[in-house]
């Protein structure tokens, strides 16, 4: 008789959530239950005594005193409705729980007077979607949430970011307009700010500075100065001629050899921490691995005047044989 | 450690050639500028403005999965004396004067610091914003390859 005790005292109680109720009557009823949804619907209306609402068995609770702040008591009905249609041999438990987070969700999104007008949507909304099947209606769901946010223009409270595969649906932060232009730009500077970031740690010497502009300058900077070097070495090409005998095999072999000691791992070259998405380009990330490596002693020599003079190739160029041997 | 290299020196090219992109970008590049480089030698007329042609040539071929590789070989091709792509004395001037400058308006800095980027890409002026920043960290990439090789190349012969 424990049950029968207990599952009365749950259904006195008023602080409970909804879900913990209906789990309550279920149990009341049909203690032998292990889905909780499974029997729910079939039992809703004994627990009404067998007056059916339609909204299963919250209209018998006290559900403006679960969410106490507003006094829209629309919020759970909108809802559960789409529960019905889901069938149940579809249901777990997941998917409740998530509707009563969304519950929640709404309900503090609507503590506002342009909420009246969305509500209506909403309503009409969710009684098209009683129609549709299961799929949609998540989609419905969003779409309905998507047209409240056009709606209220003004900035809203602070809730999460909501992503679909069909659409993106940005919850807006606080103090910030919802509109598509304001959002569209929003994810551009977020995908631009990316890749600046991505850009400092390429260019070495860019993690100190913050601050686009600052990083801007130093890109240039450096894109400039290796232009220059490369002006230079070919000039320094044209006038030093290659030998007739220039074997490419042989410089590798070369370098390779005649360094055994150099081709030591510095530290830089063991770490593969690096994860940047490399967007736009068949690179992985060993490219930026290797490139960091190989630039660090290049760092010294463009800070100085004359890149090549204490410049050691081979130094460089066995780093490359030792990456490629690995 | 140096016993294995000394041993695998027989065999300086990985099993699988095309793992390290850096790797594949700078055996491209060699194998393509010092055969054009030869060729320029032969024919006694390797002027500054010739080598730099080929060296350029040699990067756009080597870098062809790129858009801007894409434009500095239409940019060479189009001329045989091409203004290169870098202009580097008025650059290097102008970039001195820019701390007076940019004092100013911080967003009208990033937008002239952006313009001044796309110039130096080729090709940038034409992509848009997002575009060029990610071509922009390719082209760095590989002129950093780039000069490795050629320095490899000069100091070899010297």
């Amino acid at each position: 008789m424990n049950g029968a005790i207990g599952g009365d005292l749950l259904l006195n109680c008023t602080d409970m959530s909804v879900l913990e109720r209906q789990r309550a009557h279920l149990k009341y009823f049909n203690p032998s239950f292990d889905s909780p949804l499974a029997g729910f619907f079939a039992d809703s209306s004994m627990i009404n005594g067998g007056e059916m609402d339609g909204f299963l068995a919250t209209a018998g609770l006290n559900l403006p005193m679960i969410y106490g702040e507003t006094t829209v008591e629309v919020d759970p009905r909108m809802s559960i409705p789409l529960e019905t249609t889901l069938g149940t041999g579809n249901f777990k438990k997941r998917k409740f729980d998530t509707v009563t987070k969304d519950c929640n969700e709404k309900k503090k999104m609507m503590n506002r007077e342009e909420v009246t007008e969305g509500e209506e949507e909403e309503k009409s909304k969710i009684t098209e979607l009683n129609n549709g099947s299961p799929k949609s209606i998540k989609k419905m769901k969003i779409k309905a949430k998507k047209e409240e946010n056009n709606c209220s223009n003004d900035s809203s409270k602070v809730t999460k970011e909501l992503e679909k595969t069909d659409y993106i649906h940005v919850r807006a932060r606080r103090g910030q307009a919802t509109d598509s232009h304001s959002i569209a730009e929003r994810v551009r500077r977020e995908k631009i700010s990316e890749r600046m970031k991505f850009l400092q740690d390429l260019v070495p010497g860019c993690d100190k500075i913050t601050g686009k502009a600052g990083m801007l300058d130093e890109i240039i900077n450096y894109v400039q100065s290796l232009q220059r070097q490369i002006e230079f070495l070919s000039m320094k090409l044209a006038v030093v001629n290659p030998r007739p005998d220039f074997d490419m095999d042989d410089i590798f072999a070369k370098e390779v050899v005649s360094t055994p000691m150099t081709v030591v791992p510095s530290p830089e070259m063991v770490h593969s921490g690096y994860s940047h998405e490399m967007v736009n380009s068949g690179y992985s990330n060993e490219m930026v691995n290797s490139g960091y490596v190989h630039f660090n002693p290049m760092q010294q020599v463009e800070t100085s005047s004359d890149p090549l003079s204490c410049f050691n190739v081979r130094h460089i160029y066995s780093f490359i044989m030792f990456h490629h041997l690995i | 450690m140096e016993r294995q290299i000394i041993n695998k020196k027989k065999r300086v090219f990985s099993l699988e050639p095309n793992k390290n992109p850096s790797a594949v970008f700078t055996r491209k590049y060699t194998s393509h500028l010092v055969p054009a480089l030869k060729k320029l030698n032969m024919n006694k007329n390797s002027s500054k403005q010739t080598v730099k042609h080929e060296v350029d040539m040699a990067l756009a071929l080597s870098a062809q999965e790129f858009p801007w590789s894409r434009f500095l070989l239409q940019k060479l091709s189009s001329s045989s004396n091409p203004t290169t792509t870098t202009s580097s004395s008025s650059d290097g001037i102008r970039i001195l004067e820019r701390p007076d400058k940019e004092g100013g308006n911080e967003e009208g800095g990033i937008e002239e610091r952006l313009r001044e980027l796309k110039k130096l890409l080729p090709g940038g002026e034409e992509m848009n914003v997002e575009e060029m920043l990610s071509e922009i960290g390719n082209y760095i990439k590989c002129l950093e390859l780039q000069t490795i090789a050629l320095k490899s190349i000069v100091q070899d012969s010297t």
